[in-house]
């Protein structure tokens, strides 16, 4: 029970960790995270890896999506261009990763601005649906500009190098990936203390009246897109340099689908939830086969139906949560955490 | 609360790493199995993997390799590529000696993690690209290449072709994909070599459901042949359009869209279409068919079985083959098959195929394959065709 | 000229499968403000259940017919109890969310239960062709461009004139004064989904005798149909129709131009492509009601 909690400057009112506790379990949490790579084997490792990439491609789309209202199912083609631009980056020219990974973020993020324009006129499903076309655009022109993407046939992409330093093994890319990881989380979440951030939970909330007090919607909207689609592009960077081999098939619209699925499955417009749900997202699937590798012995024909049961239980794991629970992960864990808070004086 | 969940996450994960990293016992070879049971290429991939692991369940019933039980470790990855990469991960953890997988694009992903890793790599693909050993000297599969093959319906196409004013021209229908692309270089080179023109080259978007404007475009130009190179499904659905169109274009398919299927799929659009078919159907009276047919009676005597299964066993018996060599000479690792497949020399699979041989400079198995026709709904060899090992056709 | 002619009767004839299909996304946005993501499951799910009627209880085609008609009307009010109730109110990126799971759960079910195997048809239309100008026509075609002229004209009169259709049109307009007015907004909803349930299945067995088969690629045509809404007007019965018949023609036409200039595959991008342009020009479509609000 929190006791003896009190705020006497305006920096502590506004800290992002409110208590000493809270950073402490912080501290404790990110150092267990270090040790994955040293504990876990390398297929675990590999899904670490992975729920880390997702974690910062739902943290994106939650910005845009959950933060300023802005409904985008084009996230799969935005993680493309992350990836295709780190293969040339990386690939092509050969430049050091310290600088692939924040221009791959940047050139999505242009891209992302330049799909952020029909926002100004388009809202709630027709912004959906105009991101969607989006998608298919923007894969049409990857799977078609041969002299630059490699067409179907996919590009390569080498491991992350800078200088002498090559990160060649998947225990090394999960350290560039974690702090990597961490400090995006923290950026957003300071985000939403300062101007920009509140600007963009205006626009959500009632953009009529934020345009009444100044808030320059379109402005603060493209800006969203932007950054958004920089966290996607960072995404999309590390998926690259992770998969070492990518083409048009790693990012199908059901990747989209994944990610809006992990941001409300985890709450929207909540940092925690999108934590969250990437992780309960990715880890689905690998508990799936978990579970069906067991059986398969007494039910061989659970192989053949695994594809669909993946499909069936995330699509039953949405309904669920959006019926039960509309406001996700996060809203659950504040509500066990506030019973706990208070335990055993509930009343 | 942070620490409790940390702490039980750690435990989560120390469990599942016990539990997964099982050691692989002295009695079992572990042999990895990458299959497309939902994809879109699962008409033909599931009854391939059906032969793969009917043929490793009558090995391990008859003693398995030299006493070793066969484990296969299959997975259905549905046609994506980064699903395979994950399985293939999956396996490397599992230790597997060989991995039989399957399609041309997640293969040709794959080339390099199992040529560091050297784990030999059986697929279902037979892209040109996987035949020359000094760029992929882990790949192997069992069969003449894609570029063979088409080699051998365009040499079908000039013997077919009986008007002597002009050459005879031909269109290519391909899949958006790896698998789709891989015998075009060569056949347009080896189109030009003999004669044949190629007029016209169609895109099959993948889950495609009517080619209309691809036909009449192949129409205005005027194709007397053309080759499909989809599955089954997708050649079925060209060939509908084209009898609903009115065209008289003759119609000719890649191994992987050509077998008993066809006419049961495509029912009368299907006559008079031509196919290449590396692997004999099911029930031909040859040698090897036998144990087949056998184990059909034995364990599923209600499913029907085509050339695509057919595949999968013959794919199977010649890897099986190699690993015993392999336990026999001592090194049953990822090196030591290599080396095994390397001194098959015309290893005879009981006609289900031609005889395979692989070299240290040469992973062409065969360059031997028929030619079927389609006729009252039956499958009927026209003719087999056999290419000298060129040089400068290895790894094409 | 010819070339040109058969890619429009081409695309007209697949235009009316697409119009079909866009009557059903009309019907339940009409009523309920809702954009279905899994019209396109409800297509092949009904193609499914009439396949498996046939072949499995040796059912004579018409009376088939008649059960899966019967059975997507009990799915849809289903959907609707189930699944549409709670959200009512919820803002509306949870409810696409949620069409987006339902369509992932029915497509695994027909995954589940029928596999991913292409799988035969009756013959439910002669297979002769039929000359329409200079392109022969299969019968399929000409019984779906029939159906959905039909379709067209019983639910046009439908809104306008029946009860329910009023009902329906004054829900959508606003919820709480259709309420206060003692129109029962859960029924409404209930018959807008198992009549969108309903066309859709028309649909998918139409498909289905025209192809001679079906799998599951029948579900990516729900995708394929937005365009076509959009086009005509969310809220347009004449739009869908308009619309399906339009993205017809333009996908056959810049297949049949284009692809060989760019390689392939703009037959499939060309409905998004016109998408954002419409979005651009007019959102509403050409005959959707038209909403200003711009900030």
């Amino acid at each position: 029970m929190r006791c003896g909690d009190f705020r006497e400057s305006y920096a502590e009112d506004m800290a992002l960790f409110e208590t000493a506790l809270a950073r402490r379990t912080m501290v404790l949490f990110l150092a267990a995270l270090v040790a994955v790579p040293w504990v876990a084997s390398a297929f675990w490792l590999d899904v670490c890896l992975r729920v880390l990439i997702a974690v910062i491609a739902a943290v994106g789309l939650n910005i845009l999506t959950g933060f300023t209202g802005q409904i985008s199912l084009g996230n799969a083609a935005f993680l493309a261009v992350g990836a295709y631009a780190t293969a040339v980056l990386a690939g092509r020219w050969g430049l050091p990763f310290p600088l692939v990974i924040p221009l791959s973020g940047l050139i999505t993020a242009l891209v992302g601005m330049f799909f952020g324009v029909p926002s100004l006129r388009l809202k709630g499903l027709y912004l959906a649906v105009a991101t969607l076309a989006a998608h298919f655009v923007i894969e049409f022109v990857i799977s078609h500009w041969e002299s630059v993407t490699g067409g179907v046939n996919g590009l390569s992409v080498p491991s992350p190098r800078a200088g002498p330093l090559v990160l060649a093994s998947d225990r090394q890319l999960y350290l560039l990936a974690l702090p990597l990881a961490a400090g995006l989380l923290l950026f957003a979440r300071n985000l939403f203390r300062t101007k920009v951030g509140k600007a963009f939970v205006a626009i959500r909330d009632q953009d009529v009246s934020a345009e009444v007090m100044g808030v320059d919607v379109f402005r603060y909207k493209l800006l969203s897109f932007a950054v958004s689609s920089f966290y996607v592009g960072v995404a999309g960077s590390l998926l690259a340099y992770q998969a070492r081999i990518i083409s048009p098939e790693n990012f199908p619209i059901s990747v989209a689908i994944d990610q809006l699925g992990m941001i409300i499955i985890g709450g929207l417009g909540s940092l925690l939830g999108s934590v969250f749900g990437a992780v309960f997202i990715t880890l689905l699937p690998e508990l799936l086969r978990l579970v069906t590798g067991a059986l398969a012995t007494t039910f061989p024909e659970l192989t053949t139906l695994f594809a669909s049961v993946k499909m069936g239980v995330f699509g039953l794991a949405i309904v669920l949560f959006l019926i039960f629970e509309p406001d996700g992960m996060a809203a659950r864990w504040h509500t066990i955490k506030s019973y706990w808070k208070l335990y055993p004086f509930s009343y | 609360m942070r620490l409790m969940q940390s702490a039980m996450r750690l435990a989560v994960v120390a469990v599942s790493v016990a539990w997964l990293a099982g050691p692989a016992s002295a009695q079992e070879v572990k042999v990895g199995g990458i299959f497309d049971l939902t994809g879109i290429t699962s008409d033909v991939g599931k009854p391939y993997a059906q032969g793969v692991r009917d043929y490793v369940a009558l090995t391990n019933a008859g003693g398995g390799v030299n006493g070793k039980r066969i484990k296969l470790v299959d997975v259905d990855y549905g046609y994506k590529i980064p699903e395979a990469v994950s399985a293939y991960k999956r396996m490397k953890e599992e230790q597997v000696v060989l991995i039989n997988g399957w399609g041309t694009g997640d293969t040709l992903a794959l080339k390099n993690f199992i040529n560091e890793d050297k784990v030999p790599y059986f697929s279902g693909s037979f892209a040109g690209d996987l035949t020359d050993p000094s760029r992929t000297p882990y790949n192997f599969f069992v069969a003449p290449s894609y570029s063979d093959q088409i080699r051998a319906w365009l040499s079908w196409v000039k013997e077919d072709w009986k008007d002597r004013t002009r050459a005879p021209r031909v269109a290519f229908f391909y899949g958006d994909n790896a698998y789709g692309k891989a015998p075009l270089a060569a056949g347009r080179a080896f189109a030009k070599e003999i004669g044949v023109e190629v007029v016209d080259e169609e895109i099959l978007p993948a889950g495609f459901q009517d080619a209309n404007s691809q036909l009449l475009n192949m129409k205005q130009k005027g194709a007397d042949y053309a080759y499909v190179n989809v599955t089954t499904t997708g050649v079925s659905l060209v060939l509908k359009g084209a009898k609903a169109l009115g065209l008289t274009t003759k119609w000719g398919s890649n191994p992987y869209g050509f077998s008993e299927q066809l006419p049961l799929v495509a029912k009368e659009t299907a006559e008079g279409v031509t196919g290449v078919m590396p692997h004999v159907p099911f029930g031909t009276p040859v040698p090897g068919m036998k144990a087949l047919e056998d184990f059909h009676k034995a364990n599923h005597p209600n499913d029907t079985h085509d050339a695509m299964y057919v595949r999968g066993w013959a794919s199977a018996m010649v890897w099986v083959e190699a690993l015993r060599r392999a336990d026999k000479a001592g090194k049953l690792t990822g090196e030591g098959v290599k080396a095994a497949l390397e001194t098959l020399k015309d290893f005879d699979l009981g006609g289900l195929t031609s005889p395979v041989s692989w070299t240290a400079t040469d992973h062409r198995p065969s360059t031997t394959t028929a030619v079927f026709v389609v006729k009252d709904g039956k499958l009927v060899k026209v003719k087999d065709y056999t290419f000298p090992r060129k040089p400068e056709w290895l790894g094409l | 000229m010819e070339f040109f002619l058969q890619l429009v009767v081409s695309g007209l004839v697949i235009g009316s499968i697409y119009a079909l299909i866009g009557l059903g996304f009309v019907i339940i946005y009409k009523s309920s403000s809702i954009l279905n993501f899994a019209q396109g499951e409800f297509l092949m799910l009904g193609a499914y259940v009439c396949l498996a009627i046939v072949s499995a209880h040796q059912v004579p085609f018409p009376a088939a017919f008649l059960l899966t008609l019967a059975f997507s009307a009990l799915l849809g009010v289903l959907m609707e109890r189930v699944l549409l109730r709670p959200m009512i109110g919820e803002p509306v990126i949870s409810v696409i969310m949620l069409t987006l799971g339902l369509a992932s759960v029915l497509k695994a079910l027909v995954q589940g239960i029928w596999g991913t195997d292409l799988r035969s048809y009756p013959e439910i239309f002669p297979t002769t062709p039929v000359m329409v100008g200079p392109l022969p026509v299969s019968q399929g075609y000409l019984y779906s461009v029939a159906c959905v002229s039909v379709l067209l004209a019983l639910f046009s009169a439908f809104f306008k004139y029946s009860r329910a259709g009023i009902a329906m049109r004054a829900t959508a307009f606003s919820q709480q004064v259709a309420l206060s007015m003692g129109i029962s907004v859960k029924g409404i909803f209930a018959l807008a989904w198992s009549i969108a349930a309903v066309v859709s299945a028309v649909g998918g067995v139409l498909l289905g005798g025209i192809r001679g088969g079906v799998d599951g690629a029948f579900a990516l045509f729900g995708l394929k149909v937005i365009p076509v809404v959009i086009l005509g007007g969310l809220d347009s019965v004449l739009g869908a129709i308009v619309g399906g018949l339009v993205m017809g023609v333009l996908e056959n036409l810049s297949g049949g131009y284009l692809d060989p200039l760019l390689g392939g595959g703009v037959k499939e991008v060309a409905p998004f492509i016109a998408l954002v342009a419409i979005l651009t020009v007019r959102p509403y479509g050409l005959f959707g009601k038209v909403k200003i609000e711009r900030v």
